[in-house]
């Protein structure tokens, strides 16, 4: 059962950092734009993630929830370390949620809308940054074992966890990777006068995702972060990051040939293969601390709560995927047999 | 300030604002299908207006009640660390299946919101049902696990160590049923006489009557109802608290002295240092009946129990006294309406009638804040109770003093937002029907 456990984590992962990671990245992309792009991607946003963009935010409480029930111990450390951090993180969903619901949903349209456009277009580039701290902070190796924190001081048991450059870089590329899925999903959404629009942010963002990419792991590498050191050595992560660089030469032809289908799959999997390429080395073992790394098995919980959780989540998933599918496909948000 | 104290204040605060958000985006959308029912029966397009601005209520609340239920499921882990640590393993089936209805809903949400002259009618009307069925079922089932803390079961604990879990078990703790059956009928009593009570207040001002007298009667009969079987399920909560938890009980009602026959106390002023309630109304034996349902029952007072085991008894005091006695109030108003649209339509014509109830727009949700208050005061120092005081669940980190400051900073803007949004949605509901008049 633990393996049903842990492919529902790893599909809400994937599904969370992608579908949310595109709807940060639209606001990204708002903010980085022209005042006339401004508005036809406020158009779009509404049309194309109105309908769902509430799930894709849940993905993130199914992802936290499966962690405090069958992982408590590493769930523990997290928030221990990461509190500041994730605390962020929760005030950007909060006024991003707030302030997308305002810009569409407010009865006049009126000056209010450049407060609630300007909330939205920072907090959607806020949250992401620090999401990526976060994700940084758990593997770059400056956490404190929960058990030594008396023998530290504040700011390296609860600041230095995540303020260091590794976590920051971290931060930039998940931002960056974000409003790159943006502007791949959204260009099949758009005329052809706006589409060149996107199509022009996509190219750009693509450079910042690869350069900055680069940048961390190069950081890494020399700064000599266990996890990247460990991971550069690795036959599978490698592989799975040249891989997914590979993968952008047939995204561009098919973005080109417009057939979108095919392309929001492909930068699927290229999300797909990062995450992959970043668990593999060294799984079950993610999770860094000062003194070496920690099993996401340590101190088990109970067969009986592992039975339990995994028939939940396959009755929630039964009674979930229909439904959520069959929204997207009403609303022409995936064209399942597209010509 | 402490950091216990510190911790306590922020979830206290960001709880009082998600259950007001998450009260509404619960019911609201009962409201929102009848007037749809009535709008695809008759076609009186009274009714598509009406539906058309509560689904925009929906939608607002449904939101902001999502993101600050995201903020409270992580700031569990937060805040209580060692608390989740033991405990969320135990109670990870209800917050598990509650995602699962959270989604749901979402979905159904999406289908509701976007779907207008997109999907065929009665399946749209349909998906509207979902979203309050799966709305409440998320209610029951976070209360579920709040039963779990002031009745902890589905586990041995030996040693400090929590054995032998049954998850099943604690999602169906003795606890469970009472608090989910009182929740719901107060998330509906305060959510409908809220509602109405707005309508009310516009059919006072004379805008738009017509509009508003059909949305405060679609409303109220769900409050009234509710109100009025309310005192039932409190009756059955207060016997079940009697067993379970007779320090709560005896802070509610301020008894010190273990006593056969107790008296019951309405009112009055507590002294915790002379163990004295002056002011008070005093009914000889009703405690004892309430409680056990036999006048001469003993019922055990506070000082039967030691003192760092009592909880603050003052505010439990006082927030029983408030909930009861607006819960009484309200159960009046619902007959009231109850006598006006079968006996007395007449008082329909009445300006006093509506201006009543404007005035009882919010009593529901202070009466269901004040409750909240009683059940989890009530239940300190206790994390779980008997088995976890909340000091040992507070997480190391120091200074959550100034995570509290940008809560309340933040939480405070937000309600101020939200209820200029809702004045705005009001206003422009006038604005429409008179430009068509």
């Amino acid at each position: 059962m633990i393996y049903v456990v842990l492919a529902f984590l790893a599909v809400s992962l994937l599904l969370y950092v992608l579908l949310a990671g595109a709807d940060f990245g639209a606001g990204i992309i708002e903010l980085f734009s022209s005042k006339e792009n401004q508005a036809i991607n406020k158009k779009t946003v509404y049309q194309v993630m109105g309908p769902v963009w509430e799930a894709n935010h849940i993905w993130i409480i199914i992802l936290i929830v499966i962690l405090w029930i069958a992982f408590p111990h590493y769930y523990n450390i997290l928030v221990l370390a990461l509190h500041i951090p994730l605390t962020l993180v929760l005030l950007g969903i909060t006024l991003r949620g707030v302030a997308f619901v305002f810009r569409y949903y407010d009865a006049y349209k009126d000056s209010s809308q450049i407060l609630y456009d300007w909330m939205f277009k920072t907090s959607s580039l806020v949250t992401p940054i620090f999401l990526g701290l976060t994700m940084g902070g758990v593997v770059s190796g400056d956490i404190i074992n929960p058990s030594q924190m008396e023998n530290h001081s504040f700011l390296e048991v609860y600041v230095h966890s995540w303020f260091n450059i590794f976590s920051i870089l971290t931060g930039f590329f998940y931002a960056a990777l974000c409003a790159f899925l943006a502007s791949v999903f959204l260009i099949g959404e758009v005329d052809d006068t706006s589409k060149s629009m996107y199509m022009r942010k996509a190219s750009i963002a693509t450079i910042v995702v690869v350069s900055l990419g680069f940048i961390t792991l190069a950081y890494g590498y020399l700064s000599g972060i266990a996890f990247v050191v460990d991971f550069i050595s690795n036959i599978w992560s490698v592989s799975a990051i040249i891989v997914s660089g590979i993968l952008l030469f047939p995204l561009w032809k098919n973005i080109k040939s417009g057939r979108r289908i095919i392309s929001r799959a492909l930068a699927g999997m290229q999300i797909f293969f990062i995450l992959f390429a970043a668990t593999i080395t060294h799984f079950p073992n993610i999770l860094f601390t000062t003194n070496g790394s920690i099993s996401i098995y340590e101190h088990p919980v109970p067969d009986s709560v592992m039975n339990v959780l995994g028939i939940s989540l396959l009755i929630g998933g039964v009674l979930i995927i229909p439904g959520l599918i069959h929204l997207l496909t009403s609303f022409k948000l995936i064209k399942l047999l597209e010509k | 300030m402490e950091n216990i104290d510190a911790a306590r204040l922020q979830m206290a605060f960001t709880l009082i604002f998600h259950i007001v958000f998450a009260c509404i985006g619960m019911v609201m959308p009962f409201f929102m299908v009848v007037s749809h029912k009535k709008w695809l029966n008759t076609r009186n397009p009274i009714y598509l207006t009406l539906t058309k601005s509560w689904q925009k209520g929906v939608a607002i609340f449904f939101v902001t009640g999502a993101v600050s239920g995201t903020a409270l499921s992580f700031e569990l882990g937060l805040l209580w660390p060692e608390f989740m640590k033991h405990a969320g393993p135990i109670i990870g089936m209800p917050f598990s299946l509650e995602g699962a209805a959270f989604f749901v809903e979402a979905v159904a949400l999406g289908f509701y919101l976007y779907g207008w002259k997109k999907i065929p009618e009665t399946f749209h009307w349909f998906t509207g049902i979902i979203v309050g069925i799966s709305g409440v079922m998320s209610g029951i089932l976070v209360v579920s696990a709040n039963g779990w803390m002031n009745a902890p079961s589905g586990f041995d604990y030996i040693n400090g160590e929590f054995l032998n879990i049954d998850p099943v078990k604690a999602l169906f703790n003795p606890a469970w049923f009472n608090q989910a059956l009182h929740m719901t009928l107060a998330a509906f009593t305060a959510t409908g006489f809220a509602v109405a009570g707005i309508h009310a207040y516009q059919v006072y001002k004379k805008r738009n009557v017509e509009l508003h007298k059909k949305a405060f009667k679609i409303a109220i009969a769900f409050a009234a109802i509710a109100a009025i079987l309310q005192p039932l399920s409190g009756d059955l909560s207060a016997k079940d608290i009697a067993e379970r938890q007779p320090v709560k009980l005896a802070a509610m009602e301020a008894h010190y002295e273990t006593k056969n026959g107790a008296p019951l106390y309405i009112g009055g002023i507590v002294d915790n240092e002379t163990q004295e309630v002056k002011y008070k109304l005093e009914i000889p034996n009703a405690l004892s009946f309430l409680a056990f349902g036999d006048f001469n029952a003993e019922v055990k007072g506070l000082n039967d129990f030691p003192k760092d085991e009592q909880p603050n008894v003052a505010m439990v005091h006082y927030a029983f006294q408030t909930m009861v006695g607006l819960g009484t109030l309200l159960m009046i108003a619902g007959m009231l309406f109850f006598v006006a649209k079968y006996k007395k339509k007449s008082w329909f014509n009445m300006p006093k009638f509506w201006l009543l109830f404007a005035l009882l727009a919010p009593l529901g949700f202070v009466a269901l804040e004040a409750g909240w208050i009683v059940t989890e005061v009530g239940r300190q120092p206790w994390i779980i109770h008997n088995i976890m005081k909340t000091k040992d669940a507070i997480t190391p980190m120091p200074g959550i003093v100034f995570s509290l400051y940008t809560y309340i900073a933040v939480y405070t803007i937000l309600t101020i937002a939200v209820t200029w949004l809702m004045a705005r949605q009001i206003k422009f509901l006038n604005s429409v029907k008179t430009n068509e008049a």
